[in-house]
């Protein structure tokens, strides 16, 4: 078995497992029910109508007893007095019941609540890092499905075996007191019960880790179909793509129906010894009987009892899926809480930028890939600079590095010769826009999405907005003007659209500095001219720090740094860089080439 | 917000709507039929076996009232064997109806993806990829779950109802009568609950729905929430729609809990009246109490299941609500033929013939005319969302065009088996998804070919450099969106796996936009070499890579030009 079970695992969410490190087993349960209890009135709510509704679960077959009584006694009115009291206790159920069940939602959906938002707290404060280790997917599964489940088990499961298992407490407790013997042959059963539940449990553990497995399995096949849906078309690969699900799909099936087969005996011999047991009583109860120890209606009373302890049991028994399912929603839910956050090291507050940014001799390594090495530069307030080089030189690194996404391995920035570290990071992000390469959009509207970056600000300002800096024309196509929906991802618009949009979420903010990190790699060259036009406006008095391949926006710069394999090889303006041999010249040669001739 | 989901339909009041998902269920079970009978079967076995245990017990306080001891022997062995007879019935149905849960989730899910993968492109331009995830795993397993429930919990209780009336009948009329007053109280009570919980319930979905929402948008748009510096009013929104989750997940709760408990409550007052009333006659007649103790404890046997019946409705609604959802994807609209086929195709002339495009009101392509030969290395430009994409996109029939004709050596694309057309012409789109695996399976994708041809087809894309300096080389494993490659290297994979298939047609949609310059260059240089027959399309914004092209088109409002360079006043070296 060992070996199949290797075979199955398909390493979903394994790297993210690792990365994120789940809450242990045993702290889990611990921490869930620390959770559980924070809820004090409701948990205390819940423990009263358990109590009441495993009091009136046990009186209820007393007062049948003593109703039989009656009738051997031919008392009619104590007959209807039990039979009222048999309704009575019913009645008191009803309520304590609904005051369980309702308590034990508030629990429930308390404790999913809490978990939820502070896993989404959490999520705004680790390092950027993390989420390349971490896909989206699993994080959204987590918090938004797994959750779920813990509820589920928290509003039904737990609730019903509480108050079960206190119900045969407070049963063996009255039966004890009637009939000390006939209490041993009723509760003798029990153990017997527990050992074999005991002995099959590792079983229902291995079987229900397969299951579980199998299932994600599908879930992360299904997951990548969808996301490579386009080239899974464009290959023609639709028959291959089905073919890898149904050998999961089948998988599946069968770990389930292995599952089944030990589950489903389960309850059958639950059923067998439950008979045993109504013999036992039966048995010894005769004999109790004919001694004259006990009456006929509290053997009823018995036999209705041990009638009683078997539902609960054998909900125990179908309780340890889903607690398990429950524990391992909940420990992934916890590893994200307790994922380190970045530390905001820095306290002072800035509310201006008036002198420089500044980094000295800033290294920074991506797992054993040194990103940037040695890099000193420096930008003034009010400059125009434009950091260039090929792929993979260090560019983006440097943007995260300023952005205070990613701190320097070795170095340190400076702003107005204050170390970054020190500056409070919410404070200093206020200073500045990113407007990134990727242009994320939220679902919703054009206008919506560009108020996300400044509350309140009206259509007609943006509207001014998008006319001044000589952007209408990207937007004109639009059937509903600024109210278009963007759609999941901003996919209704195209890469020009939304970068536009992402720009003009920059410029609404009137930000002190601008970082564009090749912004306008998808505009077309008449777009790209008014958004260059739009930018030298806003670099007469903001500092504007450019990532870019293209040459056309990099004519916009004071100043040129240029990097390459992570470190600083040329800078100065464009003139000069245009006359140097070096690196800027060989990657613009053709360009440069026509701006030297036209100058 | 998003996409509207479709409610399912039907009047409110029909409480037999309950039982729509066996409707639904029915062509996923049709091999099942036998077990289906063998359930509901066992069901009634199990349940009977189970009630005589009850009248047993009943005849054996009888037997000990009048002191026959040997009878009450007799009954406590009847008693074993009619358990035992119950237990070994019980175990088909459990295991019986999984069967049949199973069965039917696994043919639902196949046909799901089956359906899935054979949606056209519009399709999914239109759907929320979580959306389409969720339909496929959790709306399958709330119907599934309905579906075990039906088998194991909701027939087996109507078979129970129904034994109990029999078996009450036997014992007393009275009995049954005062049983079969209960059942329409039971009805009333299932039809007010799911009445008054369903709205909730709709209200919980769409708000779950868009907690996953706005959480996705955040962790995708992470960087742009920190660069913002919106934190704060994140989680400040998020926490309010989790408030409002719970606020409505209470009142669904209120009134579940009140009908759910109302049902148990039902069967006491029952079992209380055969007390008072049974107990009277008992008392008077000087008859022996065993009738009514096994009355009684029928009753208190019908108690928990009873009790089980209002989440029956829960589920019910959770079902059908997914069913809805999983019905959209399963309707056979927007689908394409994807079928291999074994025509083949040689190079050809492309040419669009008065090709007119147009999605909803607005149009993208006018009246598009042009032709490309063998051989030929075309760019296309022009303004931001002017319908570059849509042009190259209905080459493959991702689109297909209002009017006109688009055809490739002299075939009309449209009589073109797609499988053969998208097989022979590769796209490589702006946004590039590799599957996690390695990097060797991301460039094969599901072609096989030799190690010599994989090494080449990376030469050619100018990634090989970089896969040989990896540690695997080409058995590196990259995350499930290619996370932990650049943007550039993504887009040299995706080149790579286009050209592997040897197309007649390729066509770099903005491929290499995460490129230098340089490199992209290079590339073009090695495509042009080695795919001499083949026409290469290449939508690009740069000039640098235009300038490569022997032909610029231009997409301008709908229209072609071909006089690039002049009014927009780029230079270009025309080689």
């Amino acid at each position: 078995m060992g070996g199949r079970k290797d075979s199955m695992s398909t390493g979903y969410d394994a790297v993210e497992d690792r990365y994120i490190k789940p809450e242990k087993g045993g702290r889990t349960t611990l921490r869930l029910l620390k959770d559980i209890l924070r809820q004090k009135r409701e948990a205390t709510v819940f423990g009263i109508g358990v109590m009441v509704t495993a009091i009136a679960g046990v009186l209820y077959p007393l007062s049948l007893g003593f109703a039989v009584k009656s009738i051997q006694e031919g008392n009619f009115y104590m007959l209807i007095l039990y039979a009222a009291l048999f309704f009575l206790f019913f009645v008191m159920q009803f309520f304590s019941n609904r005051l369980m069940n309702l308590s034990a939602v508030r629990v429930a959906q308390g404790v999913i609540k809490g978990m939820r938002d502070r896993a989404f707290e959490r999520l705004q404060e680790v390092p950027l890092d993390f989420y390349s280790n971490v896909k989206a997917g699993y994080l959204i599964s987590r918090i938004a499905n797994d959750s779920e489940t813990i509820s589920d088990f928290l509003t039904y499961q737990l609730p019903s075996v509480i108050s079960g298992v206190i119900t045969i407490f407070i049963a063996a407790g009255i039966m004890f007191y009637f009939n000390a013997e006939l209490a041993v042959y009723s509760l003798i059963v029990l153990p017997a019960l527990g050992v074999f539940t005991l002995v099959l449990q590792t079983r229902v553990r291995s079987n229900y880790l397969r299951t579980r497995r199998a299932l994600a399995a599908i879930t992360g096949n299904l997951a990548e179909t969808i996301a490579a849906i386009r080239t899974v078309k464009a290959f023609n690969v639709e028959a291959q793509t089905e073919g890898s699900f149904e050998k999961l799909n089948t998988e599946n099936f069968k770990s389930n129906m292995i599952a089944t087969r030990l589950t489903s005996s389960y309850g059958s011999v639950t059923r067998f010894i439950e008979a045993i047991g109504i013999l036992l009583v039966i048995y010894e109860g005769s004999l109790s009987l004919a001694r004259g120890a006990i009456s006929l209606g509290i053997l009823v009373s018995f036999i209705l009892w041990v009638q009683q302890f078997f539902n609960p049991i054998v909900q125990l028994s179908q309780l340890y899926n889903m607690y398990q399912n429950s524990m391992v929603g909940a420990s992934r839910i916890y590893g994200i809480m307790d994922s380190t956050p970045q530390e905001d090291s820095g306290s002072t507050d800035v509310s201006t930028f008036d002198g420089s940014i500044k980094s000295n001799e800033v290294r920074v390594v991506y797992d054993q890939n040194v990103a940037l090495d040695k890099v000193t530069i420096e930008i003034k307030k009010g400059e125009c600079v434009a950091i260039v080089g090929r792929t993979g030189a260090g560019k983006t690194t440097m943007t995260n590095v300023i952005l205070k996404f990613k701190f320097p391995d070795v170095g340190d920035i400076e702003m107005d010769l204050k170390e970054l570290t020190e500056i409070r990071t919410g404070a200093y992000r206020k200073l500045m826009v990113p407007v990134l390469q990727e242009p994320f959009l939220f679902n919703g509207t054009i206008y919506e999405n560009i108020e996300y970056s400044k509350r309140g600000i009206s259509k007609e300002e943006v509207l001014t907005l998008i006319e001044r800096y000589g952007m209408s024309e990207i937007f004109r196509h639009l059937p509903k003007g600024l109210d278009s929906p963007v759609g999941e991802m901003g996919r209704n618009l195209s890469e020009g659209q939304r970068q536009a949009v992402s720009i003009m979420r920059a410029f609404v903010r009137n930000p002190e500095i601008i970082i564009m990190d090749e912004a306008t790699a998808q505009i077309d060259a008449r777009s790209e001219k008014m958004i260059i036009t739009a930018m030298r406006s806003f670099a007469r008095n903001g500092t504007l720090i450019l990532i870019s391949h293209r040459f056309s926006l990099i004519t916009l710069s004071d100043r040129i740094i240029v990097l390459e394999r992570g470190s600083v090889v040329q800078e100065g303006t464009l003139n000069e860089l245009a006359k140097q041999d070096g690196v800027f010249k060989e990657l613009y040669k053709r360009s440069v080439a026509t701006y030297v001739n036209r100058a | 917000m998003g996409a509207a989901r479709p409610q399912v339909r039907g009047k409110p009041g029909t409480f037999l709507r309950v039982l729509d998902p066996v409707l639904f269920a029915k062509p996923f079970l049709r091999k099942s039929t036998h077990v289906f009978t063998l359930v509901i079967v066992s069901g009634i076995i199990s349940n009977f076996a189970l009630l005589l245990v009850a009248l047993y017990v009943g005849d054996a306080v009888s037997a000990l009232q009048s002191g026959a001891y040997p009878l009450v022997l007799h009954f406590g062995l009847l008693i074993v064997l009619a358990y035992t007879i119950s237990a070994v019935v019980s175990f088909a149905v459990n295991y019986g109806s999984q069967f049949i849960s199973q069965t039917f989730a696994f043919n639902l899910r196949k046909d799901y993806v089956a359906h899935l993968v054979r949606k056209k492109f519009l399709f999914f331009e239109t759907q929320t990829s979580g959306d389409l995830l969720s339909r496929g795993t959790q709306d399958i397993e709330a119907t599934r779950n309905f579906i075990l429930n039906m088998f194991s919990t909701l027939f087996p209780t109507i078979s129970l109802i129904i034994t109990a009336f029999v078996i009450l009948f036997v014992i007393s009329p009275y009995f049954s009568f005062l049983l079969a007053l209960a059942v329409p109280a039971l009805i009333y009570l299932g039809i007010r609950s799911s009445r008054a919980q369903r709205p909730i319930w709709r209200k919980i979905r769409e708000t779950y729905g868009r907690l996953g929402e706005v959480l996705q948008e955040n962790i995708v748009g992470q960087r742009v929430v920190r660069g913002l510096a919106a934190e704060k009013q994140e989680i400040e929104k998020y926490s309010r729609m989790t408030q409002e989750y719970y606020d409505e997940n209470y009142s669904v709760a209120r009134s579940r809990v009140t009908f759910n408990n109302l049902m148990p409550l039902v069967i006491a007052a029952v079992s209380s009246a055969i007390i008072g009333i049974g107990g009277y006659v008992d008392l008077i007649s000087r008859a022996d109490v065993g009738g009514l103790v096994a009355a009684v404890n029928i009753f208190s046997m019908l108690t928990f299941p009873v009790s089980f019946l209002g989440r029956m409705i829960v589920f019910s609604e959770n079902s059908r609500a997914a069913i809805g959802r999983i019905q959209e994807i399963m309707a056979a609209e927007n689908e394409e033929d994807v079928e291999k086929s074994l025509q083949l195709l040689s190079p050809g002339t492309l040419s669009f013939d008065h090709v007119k495009f147009s999605r909803g009101e607005r149009v993208i392509l006018k009246e598009v005319t042009f032709k490309v030969l063998p051989g030929e290395f075309i760019g296309i430009t022009g303004k931001t969302g002017a319908g570059k994409t849509s042009l190259v996109n209905l080459i493959t029939r991702y689109y297909e065009p209002d009017s006109g004709k688009i055809s490739f050596g002299d075939r009309d694309t449209k009589e073109i088996p797609l499988s053969l057309l998208r097989s022979r012409i590769s796209i490589v789109p702006q946004e590039i998804i590799l599957l996690s695996g390695t990097i060797r399976d991301n460039i094969l994708f599901g072609f096989e070919v030799g190690e010599e041809r994989l090494r080449e087809v990376s030469r050619i894309a100018s990634i090989s450099d970089f896969i040989e300096s990896l540690p695997a080389k080409y058995d590196t494993l990259v995350g499930e969106r290619g996370i932990t490659l650049s943007g550039g290297q993504r887009q040299r994979i995706a080149i790579a796996r286009a050209i592997l298939r040897n197309p007649l047609i390729l066509i770099l949609d903005d491929a290499t936009s995460s490129v230098d310059p340089d490199t992209e260059i290079a590339i073009f240089e090695n495509l042009k070499e080695s795919m001499k027959d083949a026409i290469i399309l290449m939508v690009s914004l740069r000039e640098s890579a235009l300038s490569f092209a022997n032909k610029v088109l231009i997409v301008d409002a709908g229209e072609l030009r071909d006089d690039y360079g002049g009014e927009e006043g780029l230079n270009v070296n025309r080689l």
